[in-house]
């Protein structure tokens, strides 16, 4: 299970380490205002379309979620017809091994990749490598990962965290890089060192965004050409499809996609949208010559029928990310999950359960933000307060934290003290943001939903943010005593 | 239970147990959707699809000509005629092979460009030849089946007269897009292929635009692994 990672650090010492990286959470800023900027406009350009999609996904994506075994089905045998070899992956590990399997069928030891949030939840690459396979990311920031041996900050842009000359030195040193630190040459240089290997490799390995039930095809969502290019290339093809990504026709897609590429990069289209539907035809000279679908689930369907079910219907286009500002200063790694920020919060436990977890699901000031932001409409915050609650409920959470979350939960269900608390807002924030029992308790700001207008995040994020998780952290420290 | 060799029905189980379904279901019916979504291109005429069509690509950086059938093949030829950055001497084209690209002598006016060194027209019977020409070729010239106005997003299915190298591996591809095939969004697209009787392509794409990553400080840098440069001929 590789969905955690970095987990020998405390979930507080990510989180230093982070805050004290400035280019990072800067890198992570303009990231997230850049996105917000470009989808704010087509929002707006859409007008009443925007909220009528929305909810439009969000019944399509339950209809799938409450008849999941059907569809899950229908895209199976549908995807078969087409002429794909399925391989059914109730946990990760059974992917891996069906992986493995594919790969030794076929005698092969060379694979293009491109990125794949489903191949890094199970840890494919180290696995791939172990057993001696060569496995190149071609994404150009998944490739500097790679490369640098990193792990991803943005679920979308993943390699914010390096800048130009960082790159450039990690290309000069480990791929004979000649050239300057301007990101036009170091990407035309990643352009042609990855080219012949597209051609060279057996394999390629990709993800899929959604699944169509009722044609069995694969879809890919690029910008780059890579996802293209491990598509067209290589004879073996192995696609990564969670049993969260179907949906049920092609009308329903279009929906899908109509959200997708505006919630993630603030674009109506990515430049490349791929719809997939079994090897190459008769004829036809390039394209896959077999298509090996894994159909993962990987604790998946834990969430449907759970009060998490909703999260089912996340489409990983990362808007609520760019919203949050918990997310702005602590970045991807300060998670310590390969899912962060807001939909990371939920969706994290929800796969791998609370034991390992630190205090995650603290990172969160609950302000809503993500929620309004979520293409879906999944209600992101509703749900992270939900863990919050089992946890204490479970009595799994830290000691020194248990009354005090308890008292939290009290709090958010007992209806006259919250509508109380709407009213008060700023008296509450103050309550709960400085001093008395709540505060000691809460590590992250829990703030009463809508309590003030989304345009004072960035006041609460600037100016309070930072100080305020540095000092609250050393009075953590004096009431715990040092223990962590 | 031990790993690897599962059935459909090992990864079904225990979803339909956490569903409480005592069983697959073999028939689910759509429900009527409560919500349909206003478009942007709602009541645009076929003339206004066409306009928007040309002004989004624009936002996109592609640059798009209008022309007719009988100044289509000129048109191209000026396109490729005209070069492009970074191209060098050498100017080889890839072509799909279209009864439509024939008809309007693309093909003849491509040889007598004195520009263009190298013309090779996808051959199925050529296999994997035909990829390597498009390895090294600067242009790359397809008939699109259709456009979409609302993103200028052009429609390029598989076929094995139209590999998918052609508007992949150039550093430049010519969409060719009969302003006629022209729809509001995506949408008319999915339903005429779910009208269809026929198994749909090994792949359909969606192309809107030259390959662009930002992934190095967020600078936008065209012509990542696909062509650099994307022109659209609208053909009238
Ligand atoms: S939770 Fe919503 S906003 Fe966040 S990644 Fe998923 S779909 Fe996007």
């Amino acid at each position: 299970m590789s969905i955690l990672y970095n987990t020998e650090a405390t979930l507080a010492e990510r989180v230093d380490e982070c805050l004290a990286d400035d280019f990072k959470h800067n890198a992570i800023k303009a990231a997230q205002e850049a996105f917000y900027v470009k989808r704010g406009e087509l929002v707006e350009e859409m007008g009443e379309g925007w909220q009528q999609l929305r909810m439009h996904a969000m019944e399509v994506r339950n209809h799938v979620t409450e008849n999941l075994d059907y569809y899950v089905k229908q895209f199976a045998q549908n995807a078969e017809a087409n002429g794909c070899v399925m391989h059914y992956a109730p946990s990760g590990d059974d992917a891996l091994w069906e992986v493995l399997d594919i790969f030794e069928s076929h005698g092969a030891t060379y694979a293009v990749k491109s990125k794949s949030m489903m191949t890094e939840e199970v840890g494919l690459n180290e696995v791939l490598e172990e057993t001696g396979i060569k496995i190149t990311e071609t994404d150009c920031a998944e490739n500097i990962l790679q490369t640098a041996e990193s792990k991803p900050s943005h679920i979308v842009v993943p390699a914010l965290h390096f800048n130009r000359s960082a790159i450039a030195d990690i290309y000069r040193e480990k791929r004979g890089y000649d050239g300057t630190d301007v990101p036009e040459e170091i990407t035309h240089f990643l352009r042609k060192i990855l080219r012949h290997e597209f051609m060279e490799a057996e394999v390629g390995i990709r993800g899929c965004n959604f699944a169509v039930a009722s044609t069995g095809s694969v879809t890919l969502v690029t910008n780059e050409g890579n996802g293209r290019m491990v598509d067209s290339f290589p004879k073996v093809q192995i696609v990564f499809v969670g049993i969260d990504r179907i949906v049920p026709d092609l009308e329903a897609l279009d929906t899908m996609m109509a959200l997708l590429p505006r919630s993630a990069v603030g674009a109506k289209m990515t430049a490349y949208f791929s719809l997939d539907s079994g090897p190459r035809g008769t004829g036809e000279v390039d394209g896959p010559e077999d298509v090996h679908i894994i159909l993962m689930d990987n604790g998946r369907h834990e969430l449907a029928n759970s009060e998490f079910q909703d999260m089912l219907r996340c489409m990983r286009c990362g808007a609520c990310l760019n919203i949050c500002p918990v997310y702005r200063h602590i970045t991807g790694h300060g998670y310590g999950s390969i899912y962060p920020g807001p939909m990371g919060l939920v969706l994290t436990p929800g796969l791998v359960g609370y034991d390992d977890i630190d205090n995650m699901v603290y990172a969160c000031s609950l302000c809503g933000a993500c929620t309004e932001h979520c293409p879906v409409s999944i209600p992101i915050h509703d749900l992270v307060r939900q863990h919050r609650i089992n946890i204490v409920n479970q009595g799994k959470n830290h000691k020194i934290e248990v009354p005090i979350f308890k008292a939290l939960g009290l709090f958010w269900s007992n209806k006259p003290i919250y509508l109380a608390g709407m009213k008060l807002g700023a008296p509450i924030m103050e309550l709960l943001g400085h001093d008395g029992a709540l505060d000691a308790s809460s590590t992250w700001i829990p703030v009463v939903k809508n309590w003030t207008s989304t345009r004072d995040f960035d006041i609460l994020s600037k100016s309070r943010f930072r100080t305020w998780f540095k000092e609250h952290k050393a009075e953590q420290k004096n009431t715990e005593g040092g223990e962590q | 239970m031990a790993l690897g060799n599962k059935k459909l029905e090992d990864l079904l189980n225990p979803i339909s147990e956490q569903l409480g379904h005592a069983n697959v279901a073999d028939n689910v019916e759509m429900p009527e959707w409560e919500f349909k979504a206003k478009r942007v291109t709602d009541g645009l005429s076929a003339a206004e699809l066409v306009d928007l069509f040309e002004s989004e690509a624009g936002k996109i950086r592609v640059t798009a000509k209008r022309c007719t059938k009988d100044t289509l093949a000129q048109t191209i030829a000026e396109i490729v005629g005209a070069g492009v950055p970074d191209s060098g001497d050498a100017c080889s084209v890839v072509c799909a092979d279209e009864e439509a690209f024939a008809e309007i002598g693309l093909y003849d006016a491509l040889r007598a460009s004195d520009k263009v060194t190298d013309l090779h027209v996808w051959d199925e019977q050529a296999g994997q030849a035909n990829v390597d020409k498009a390895y090294v070729a600067t242009y790359g010239i397809t008939y699109a089946s259709a456009g979409i106005a609302e993103s200028a997003t052009i429609v390029q299915p598989t076929s094995a007269k139209c590999g998918r190298a052609i508007s992949l591996l150039p550093l430049v591809h010519i969409a060719v897009v009969n302003a006629r095939t022209i729809v509001p969004t995506m949408l008319e697209i999915m339903q005429a292929y779910a009208a269809s009787d026929e198994k749909l392509p090994s792949q359909v794409c969606f192309i809107s635009g030259p390959s662009a990553t930002a992934d190095i400080e967020l600078v936008r840098v065209e012509g990542v692994h696909g062509p650099m440069y994307v022109n659209y001929v609208i053909v009238e």
